[in-house]
Formats: structure tokens, C-alpha cells, sequence
């Protein structure tokens, strides 16, 4: 007990490592910025890496910022999402705000981004709170709910867009950028911006983070201990509408919930406590964030938002593979492994009975009886052979040398080790045979098949109080010797 | 009037979900160191009559008063257990995280928990018998250890009052029993417990106190007095179908109302 | 001077010079027309897609298509319509079978794995037609919010000399009766497996053929009017007619009915509303959708505000 309350989980830990981030971004900012076009010139793949990394090029230093700032935020705010089913809320309040942007845009008439911040959090404010009335109004389901906000009030953007380009101030205004965002265009104003939501989303994470912690988890709960629910909510859709906002112009409308997702739920793929979720979420939509526009500086025509988009899908694919614990792969292998452990034993498990026919007096097995045993063709016999014979539990001996080729017939002994293995899956299936049926009172041909998928998964242990409730028994219920560990020191059964 | 108020009075509560009337003019008083079962039919409003008591549904009339003050002043008295069903078990938190949030208002707002709160959460894991999972993400327990849980956070909130939405629902027969001990503990300290309770057959062994329930008050009083045939059968029974129906019909009046007035008016 | 954002209204602009001369009539019947049909086959696929809770699965299956679409034109180099609508079927069908693997095979939640998915479909789309876009002349904005004003520029279907009419519109006409037909006859079993999954297997119902069946009439719909409305207004079309005609009928036939005169009037009402705006057609179009849905929600008899005001307490007091 000792042992779990003096390791204190590290509930603020993890922002520590932020601190050096959060340094770099005031190092960034104090170094002067010149508004060039990043990937004008044509330089070579090297020296262009190079002109990246080192950070030299003020607008490179603008880009990289930019897609930090960018990916922390998202990465965060989709943590909190993600584990409240509210992905797709994302989507929709990315959508939602367009309205406000164009609103914003026209009442200050440039790109000011105070305007637009204030415009297009009211908008996604409203969209929010349209769908939630619509919950709580009618019989709609949530994901119709979503949909209709999220193409009403896009469409409603839309027209209010076009509208402004057609008129005279529009057309040089680059209001369009935001549907598809450009992280070129991005202003000094613009980053101070996100500066801010990334600091209020940092905020709220490390000093609210118990209080969010048991509102996603338990609302009920949480009301009932006095949290304020409805404005812990307000809070989040806040700070996600910012960070929604702030994105927007460097990957655009329907790009910004691919950042809140992805790296969440390649997070969450990882690890299943809420602290590190949050971090891991952070890192990976950071990361994302500075190898994307890295790809798009080496090109020429490459667009940063996708890229970013795709690299993070490409470290969610990676992970839903790979991870040694959650992954695929692994997950697949250890499944084969045991198919094939299960195979082996089953062979085994023949050979023994063949010996047993024999009552002992010989110690080969022609393989023609295994197959017919394991009711199985002859090649299929031969492969189960082999793979014994590769693992060291039987050698096969063949009187004309080659063994598939020859009409002899190819019998099989086992080695020791094969041997003993036999006898633990004989003995674990007997074993279980009379215990289903002395104890647990099933009838004797009604137990077999359940031992046919015990014997392979019953550990020594279980084994061992098995036969001291039997009483250390030494016939199954069909009659038949159960192998005792005796039987299995000895080499023979007696 | 004695001078402590008791831990929990209700008068005239009525409630109603939309347009369909849940509860109507329930009168409970529950006094210290008292175990009460709610049981009803379903849909007779047990859960609602929980969750109106801590303040999360509004009500239409009559008052909810916990230790002598409204529902939201006495949070720190009060702890809840919600039903199993009302939580997300993928949300990444580990049992001990879980337990934890019963000490989160002792904490306050933007404090962390203590050392203090991490070892008394440990001690209520402990008498639960859940201690070995404390590291466990929630998801990967069983419906039973879910509930014990559960009840160690309501232990770790160390309240004078407990809510239970169906702690026994859906738990196997070890965890009941363990469940029903820690209950009788608590009882013993002077605590009071308020739970809702679904199986008839235990409910008698269970409880010292039991409220029947079927959207009005039928009984309120010691076992011995109210598990008795006859009130079980107003509670559970045929009699009460005309009431519901009657309540159902008032809710179409209006339409009732709106075609009868246009008929006049052709008239 | 400047122009005000919202434009005077002049009736006999909006109303009666588009038809004014029948060069005129006929650029703006396309139009309107197209409209019509893209509302009414969407609308009808869109009733079964929303009771059975796909609705984002039509918004997902929409961005999906884009890599499809971009591949198909890298390939084949040009802007053929048979490469194009194959590779955006294709496209758009992986992506929908991408999402049920992922929710099925990995423990990510369902609505994460969604937008997970589509998402990344699309930015590959977007790279993938900015790498090789500028001889493409597919405009990524065009892709969002498409462009109904220029369909009756499109180039003319012929068969066997017959000059039968634009091919954008043609090709709507043919999905249209697709979609009416393929609901007709299999009605019964689309109406069984969306209401109760467990009653379709008991009926000896192929569960999994009538989703996959599903699932490519919606991908051909998005497919064929994607040029028309854009990836994100389909989703509107999908989603808009059967909710607003749910808030007056709860019939199932009634409700598909009903496609029919609401999309007479979105494509109307937003043809209109763009000529007097000066907007985007398309966009105008879901804005009246969606003030339609808001009256409908306000005064429609199956549940609104106005159906849930607070009468109960008075009646029940009063017995």
C-alpha cells in the first residue's frame, strides 16, 4: 500500500518539459522577423534543409512558430475532445465559425484578427449552442444535429464569402485563405494570437485539470460535488473555439479537426491515463506540425496544411501497427504464435495417444496413424511434423532418407522435451475432464470438448490444486491413466 | 423541531420530464444514522427522486432541503454514487484517479490532491478489497469491481449523507454482500444512506428503513411496517395503472383543448 | 459608391429578367433544375442515411472521394467523366470501409475514428490536386462549395450524334432515377434493417449487402453532385429534407414524398436568394434549407418549442 501513495502520479509533471517550449517560442519572437516567401528561391534539397534548420530565415522562424503553436494547441484541446466523444463537435464548430470570420471581416474591413477572433467565437458560440437546443427541443439524433449546424451555418459562410469577394475591397483581401489556409500568410498579430490560446489552453490544463478530469469522466458526479458543469463546458468549447480560430488560416476549415483528432487519438492509443494523453497529444500535434511544413519548405508547390494532415495520419497509422502493446502487428503475431503453440500441442497430444494405443511398448509412431488421428491429409501431417521436429519436441526417422518422397512409412519419436510436453497436455486435459465432472457434476461425454481448449491455457499452478481437490487422481473418467509428474521425470508411464 | 436539522427532508416535490409528470408531492424525512431503500417498479421515478434530491433535474414545486439548507450550499455533506450506466468507462482515468475525485472538494478549486487525500483514497480502496487494481484504467474492471469502486470514492468523500443510484445493479454475489457490509458500517458510524434498491427479495434483509415508491409516495416507515403484502401491491400493482393513465391523458388535453376550441369556433 | 453587403431588393431583377429571353430561361432552367436534382436524389438516399444515424457518414464519404477524383485524373490526364466517377466511387466506398474497420478492429471511439479518417482522405486529395492542380483545373474552392452557375457551360453529352443536353445534368437525371428505382424496389428491405437490425437477420435478411448497397448509392449521389454543390453542401442535401419533413409527418413514404416539393423549394428559394445577393448559388440554396428547417422546428406538429410549452403543471393542478 506503501508503495502506491509515496509514488504520487504525476498529475503536473508533465509540464515540465514545457518550459523549454515555451522559452524557444520567446527566443523566436525576440529575433527579427522578415516577411520573405519561404521556397522562393531555387536552391538545392541541402541547402534548403539546411536554411530550415538553422532557423536563419525570419519567415521560416514565422512557419515553424506558427505550426508549434498550431499543433500544441489542437493537440491539447483534441485531447480533451477525444475523450469526450466530441470529435466530431470539432468538426463542427471548425465549420461553423465561417460566418463569423466573414462577419468579422466586414465590420472591421481588413484581415484584422481581433475582429475575426471575436466574430467567429460568437458564431461557433451559436452553433454549439443551436445544437444542444435542437437536443434538447426535438428528436433529432446528435449526429443529424451535427450535420445540420455544421452545413447551415457553413453555408450560410459561404455566401457571406463570395459575397465579400465580388465586392470591391474583397478581392484583395485574402478572406479566402481560410478555407484552405496558407501558413504564409501569416502575420506577426496572427501569431501573438495563438500565443495567447495556447497559454489560456495550457491554463486550463494544468490548473483546471482535476476539475476536467471528473467532468468528462462523470458528469453526475461532478455536479454533485459542486463543479459547475455548464460553465467547465463553456470553458472548453472557449478555448477549442480559439484554437479552431487561430488554425484556420494556416490548414483551413476542414483541416483544423483533422489536427484535434489525429494526434488525440494516436494518443490515446498509447496510453490510458489522461495526463500523459494530453502530453502525448501535444508532442505528436507539435511534431506533426514542424515535419510538415519541413516537407512543404523542401518542395516547391507543396501545400503545408494537407502535409501536416498527413504526416500526423502517418504517425496515427504507425502507432495503430506498430505499438507494442495496442498495436496490430503485435497483437497479430502473439495471436499466430499461440494458433501455432496450440497446433503443436495438439500433434503432441496424438502421438501420445498412438503411444498410449500401443500401451507403451514401442516408442515410434508411424505418421500415416497421426494424420489419421488428427483426422488431417498426409501433407498437412508432414508440415506438423516438421514444425516439431524444428522445435526440438520429436525427430522423425525415415528408413529411405528423404521423408515425403519415399513409401516407407516415416515414423516419429519424441524427444524428451516433447515428451514431457505431451504428458502436461494429456494430463491437463484428463485433469480437467474429471474435475468438470466430479465437481462440477457435467456428464462425462459432455466434457471433452471443453478440455480440448483448457489443456492448453491451464498453468501449472491451477494444475496443482486441481489434483489436490481430486486427491491425486490416476484415471480420467473414460478410464483412462492420468500422466503423472512421476510419469514425466520417469520418461515412461508406468 | 429538535436543533440539528436532519440530514435530509423533503416536502411537496413534484417533478416532471418535458411534458410527462415523473413524481408528484413526495414527504420524506430521513433521520441520522438511518439506511433507507427506495424500491419501485420501473419508471416509478427512483433515480429521479436521487438526482432531484442533489438538484441536477429542476423541480416544479415543493422543496428539497440537506441539513437544513438547499440542495447546492451542502455539496461537501452529500456523496453520490451514479448508476454505473451514466459513465464512460473508455475515458482514460485509473482506478486510483477515480477514487481520488471524492476527495476533489475537500482539494478546492485549482489545487491539486494531497498526499493526505492520495492515503485516505488508498484506505477506502483498501476496504473494498480493490487495492492490487489501483493502477487499472477503469474500462478493464468488471461490473462488480466498477461498483466497489464506486463505493470507495463515496467512502473517500467522507460525507454524513449518501445518494445510491443502484449499487447492486448488475454486480455479482460477493460484491453485493461486501457492498451491503461497508453500507451497514457506515450506518453504524451515524451516517445516513439513502439507496435505491431493485430486488424485493433482498430488499427486506438489506434495509432497516424503505420507501415505496411508484411516482407518488405510497409508504414511507420501518420494514416491519411497509414490506407487507398489501402496500407492495399498491406499490407494484394494478391499482396504480389508472393513475398513470390519467396522468398520461392530461398530457394530451391540451391537444384536446386546441380541436375542441376550433370545433366552436366553426360553430 | 460603395456597395452595401446586402443589396437592395429589385423584384423584377430577381424574379423576372433571369427568364427574360430564352437564352436566358434556358441557362438559368438548367441551373435551377440541377438543383432540383441534386435536393430530390440526395434527399431520398439522405432519409435512410439519417435513420440509420449514418448521417456524418455522408459528410466522411463526401471529402473521402477527393483522392479518387485526383488520382483518377493524374492517371488518365485528362477530365473524362467515366475514370473520374469510377475513381470517386472507389475512393469514397475505402473510405467508408476504412472507418467500419477502424471502429470495429481498433478501440479508438466511433466518432474519433471518423474523423480521423475522412479527414486524412481529404488532405491527401488536397495535396494530390495542388502537386499536379495547376494543369488540372480543378479549383480546391470550386471542391468546397462546387458551382452550380457554370453547369450549363459544361461540354454536351452526344449519343450517336444527338446532341441531348448538358452532361453534368444528364448524368444527375440518370443518378436520380437510379436512386428513385433502386428505393422503390428494395424498399421494404431498407425499411426492415434500419428499424430493426435483429427483426432483418431473423427475416433472413443479407444485412451487410443492404449496408454495402447503401453505402454506393450514397457514394454515386455525392459523386454525381459533388460538381454541383461541393463536398460539404451535399452533406446538407443529405440531412435537411427528411429532418424537416419529420417534424410534420412520421411516415416513412410521406417523408421521402416530401423530397419532392422541398426541393422545389431550395432550388427555387436559392436560386432567387443568390440572384438577389449576388452569392454563391450553391450556398444560397442550404440557407434556405436551413431557414426552412428553423420554421419547420418552430411550428411543425411532431415537437418544437411551441409544442413543449409548460401546460402539464396547469392540468394537473387543476384535477
Amino acid at each position: 500500500m506503501n508503495a502506491i501513495y509515496s509514488n504520487p502520479i504525476p498529475s503536473r509533471g508533465w509540464c515540465i518539459p514545457l518550459v523549454p517550449f515555451a522559452l524557444g517560442c520567446i527566443a523566436l519572437f525576440a529575433l527579427p522577423a522578415h516577411g520573405e516567401q519561404i521556397g522562393g528561391t531555387n536552391d538545392g534539397l541541402l541547402e534548403r534543409s539546411l536554411r530550415f534548420l538553422s532557423l536563419s530565415d525570419g519567415s521560416v522562424r514565422m512557419v515553424v512558430m506558427g505550426t508549434l503553436l498550431m499543433g500544441f494547441g489542437c493537440g491539447i484541446m483534441g485531447g480533451h475532445i477525444v475523450t469526450r466523444r466530441l470529435s466530431l463537435f470539432g468538426d463542427t464548430l471548425s465549420h461553423a465559425v465561417l460566418p463569423g470570420v466573414a462577419v468579422g471581416f466586414l465590420w472591421s474591413q481588413s484581415k484584422d484578427s481581433w475582429a475575426i477572433l471575436i466574430g467567429a467565437t460568437l458564431a461557433g458560440f451559436l452553433g454549439v449552442a443551436l445544437i444542444s437546443m435542437i437536443r434538447k427541443t426535438t428528436r433529432i439524433r446528435q449526429d443529424s444535429a451535427l450535420g445540420l449546424v455544421l452545413s447551415g451555418f457553413y453555408a450560410l459562410g459561404i455566401c457571406m464569402l463570395t459575397r465579400i469577394q465580388k465586392m470591391e475591397f474583397g478581392n484583395q483581401s485574402g478572406i479566402d485563405k481560410y478555407l484552405f489556409g496558407q501558413v504564409v500568410g501569416l502575420s506577426e498579430s496572427d501569431l501573438w494570437t495563438m500565443l495567447l490560446s495556447c497559454a489560456l489552453i495550457l491554463l486550463l490544463s494544468v490548473f483546471l485539470y482535476k476539475e476536467m478530469l471528473v467532468t468528462g469522466f462523470d458528469s453526475d458526479f461532478a455536479r454533485s460535488i459542486g463543479l459547475p458543469v455548464e460553465l467547465l463546458q463553456y470553458l472548453l468549447w472557449l478555448l477549442l473555439a480559439f484554437s479552431v480560430i487561430t488554425s484556420l488560416q494556416v490548414v483551413g476549415v476542414v483541416l483544423v479537426s483533422a489536427l484535434l483528432v489525429i494526434p488525440a487519438a494516436t494518443a490515446s492509443l498509447m496510453t490510458e491515463k489522461m495526463d500523459r494523453l494530453l502530453f502525448c497529444s501535444a508532442l505528436l500535434g507539435c511534431a506533426a506540425g514542424v515535419i510538415g511544413s519541413f516537407i512543404s519548405f523542401l518542395g516547391s508547390h507543396l501545400p503545408t496544411g494537407p502535409l501536416i494532415v498527413l504526416v500526423s495520419a502517418a504517425f496515427f497509422l504507425v502507432t495503430l501497427l506498430f505499438h507494442p502493446r495496442t498495436g496490430l502487428l503485435p497483437q497479430w503475431l502473439s495471436s499466430r504464435g499461440s494458433d501455432r503453440r496450440i497446433l503443436r500441442e495438439n500433434t503432441l497430444k496424438a502421438a501420445y495417444q498412438e503411444l498410449e494405443a500401443m500401451d507403451f511398448k514401442q516408442e515410434i509412431v508411424p505418421v500415416s496413424q497421426l494424420a489419421r488421428r488428427r483426422r488431417i491429409s498426409m501433407p498437412q501431417a508432414y508440415r506438423e511434423v516438421e514444425s516439431l521436429v524444428t522445435k526440438k519436441f520429436a525427430t522423425i526417422h525415415s528408413p529411405a532418407g528423404d521423408a515425403s518422397l519415399s513409401l516407407q512409412p516415416v515414423l516419429l519419436s519424441l524427444t524428451p522435451k516433447g515428451w514431457e510436453t505431451a504428458c502436461r497436455i494429456v494430463r491437463n486435459h484428463r485433469l480437467w475432464e474429471l474435475y468438470l465432472t466430479n465437481e462440477a457434476r457435467y456428464a462425462p461425454d459432455h466434457v471433452h470438448e471443453d478440455a480440448e481448449k483448457i489443456e492448453h491455457v491451464l498453468g501449472e499452478e491451477t494444475v496443482r490444486r486441481i489434483e489436490r481437490i481430486l486427491s491425486n487422481p490416476r484415471r480420467d473418467p473414460h478410464g483412462k491413466l492420468i500422466p503423472s509428474q512421476q510419469d514425466i521425470d520417469r520418461g515412461f508411464v508406468a | 423541531m429538535t436543533d440539528t436539522p436532519s440530514p435530509l427532508e423533503i416536502h411537496d416535490l413534484t417533478v416532471s420530464y418535458q411534458r410527462k409528470p415523473v413524481l408528484y408531492g413526495i414527504d420524506l424525512v430521513v433521520g441520522e444514522g438511518s439506511l433507507v431503500g427506495v424500491i419501485g417498479p420501473n419508471g416509478a421515478g427512483k433515480s429521479t427522486l436521487i438526482k432531484s434530491i442533489m438538484g441536477m433535474i429542476p423541480h416544479n414545486g415543493g422543496w428539497v432541503k440537506i441539513f437544513g439548507k438547499p440542495p447546492g450550499k451542502s455539496c461537501s455533506r452529500v456523496g453520490y454514487v451514479p448508476q454505473r450506466e451514466s459513465v464512460d468507462w473508455d475515458f482514460p482515468v485509473s482506478v486510483l484517479d477515480v477514487v481520488l475525485m471524492g476527495r476533489y472538494n475537500h482539494a478546492g478549486w485549482f489545487r491539486r490532491v494531497g498526499k493526505k487525500d492520495r492515503r485516505i483514497a488508498c484506505e477506502c480502496l483498501e476496504k473494498v478489497n480493490m487495492l492490487p487494481f489501483a493502477d487499472r484504467q477503469i474500462g478493464k474492471l468488471s461490473g462488480g469491481q466498477q461498483q466497489r469502486v464506486f463505493l470507495a470514492r463515496a467512502l473517500a468523500q467522507e460525507s454524513d449523507l449518501y445518494l445510491m443510484d443502484e449499487p447492486f445493479a448488475g454486480v455479482d454475489a460477493v460484491t453485493e454482500k461486501a457492498i451491503i457490509e461497508v453500507l451497514r458500517e457506515l450506518k453504524s458510524q451515524g451516517k445516513s444512506l439513502v439507496v435505491v434498491h431493485h430486488d424485493l427479495s433482498t430488499a427486506r434483509e438489506y434495509f432497516d428503513q424503505l420507501v415505496l415508491l411508484n411516482m407518488r409516495l405510497i409508504a414511507v416507515g420501518k420494514v416491519e411496517d411497509t414490506f407487507t403484502r398489501d402496500l407492495l401491491q399498491k406499490t407494484y400493482g394494478g391499482r396504480l395503472t389508472i393513475f398513470t393513465e390519467v396522468a398520461d391523458q392530461s398530457a394530451g388535453i391540451r391537444e384536446y383543448d386546441k380541436e375542441r376550441r376550433s370545433v366552436s369556433s366553426m360553430e | 459608391m460603395k456597395e452595401p453587403f446586402i443589396r437592395d431588393f429589385d423584384p423584377i431583377d430577381t424574379f423576372v429578367t433571369p427568364w427574360a429571353t430564352a437564352a436566358d430561361a434556358a441557362w438559368n432552367g438548367q441551373i435551377v433544375l440541377m438543383g432540383f436534382l441534386v435536393c430530390l436524389s440526395c434527399g431520398l438516399v439522405g432519409a435512410f442515411i439519417v435513420v440509420r444515424r449514418l448521417a456524418l457518414m455522408g459528410d466522411a464519404i463526401s471529402h473521402g472521394i477527393l483522392p479518387g477524383l485526383a488520382l483518377a485524373f493524374i492517371v488518365m490526364q485528362s477530365r473524362a467523366l467515366l475514370p473520374m466517377f469510377f475513381g470517386a466511387c472507389l475512393a469514397g466506398l475505402l473510405c467508408s470501409a476504412c472507418i467500419e474497420w477502424l471502429q470495429r478492429k481498433s478501440i479508438l471511439k466511433p466518432d474519433a475514428a471518423l474523423g480521423l479518417t475522412f479527414t486524412s482522405f481529404f488532405a491527401l486529395g488536397v495535396l494530390l490536386i495542388s502537386l499536379h492542380g495547376s494543369n488540372a483545373h480543378i479549383d480546391p474552392d470550386c471542391l468546397l462549395y462546387g458551382e452550380i452557375g457554370l453547369i450549363p457551360l459544361a461540354e454536351n453529352l452526344s449519343i450517336a450524334g444527338f446532341d441531348i443536353g448538358s452532361r453534368p445534368l444528364i448524368s444527375m437525371l440518370a443518378i436520380t432515377i437510379l436512386v428513385i428505382l433502386a428505393l422503390t424496389i428494395f424498399y421494404r428491405q431498407l425499411l426492415v434493417s434500419s428499424f430493426d437490425l435483429t427483426l432483418a437477420k431473423t427475416l433472413g435478411l443479407r444485412i451487410n449487402l443492404i449496408h454495402f448497397g447503401l453505402m454506393l448509392l450514397l457514394a454515386l449521389t455525392i459523386v454525381s453532385a459533388f460538381e454541383a454543390v461541393g463536398v460539404i453542401l451535399v452533406v446538407s442535401m443529405l440531412i435537411f429534407p427528411s429532418v424537416t419533413a419529420a417534424f410534420f409527418f412520421t411516415r416513412m413514404p410521406v417523408i421521402l414524398l416530401c423530397s419532392i416539393p422541398l426541393s422545389v423549394i431550395y432550388s427555387c428559394g436559392g436560386f432567387f436568394l443568390a440572384r438577389w445577393l449576388d452569392c454563391s448559388i450553391a450556398g444560397a440554396m442550404v440557407v434556405v434549407a436551413f431557414l426552412c428547417f428553423v420554421c419547420a422546428w418552430v411550428i411543425g406538429s411532431q415537437g418544437g418549442p411551441l409544442q413543449r410549452a409548460p401546460h402539464l403543471r396547469r392540468v394537473v393542478a387543476e384535477s
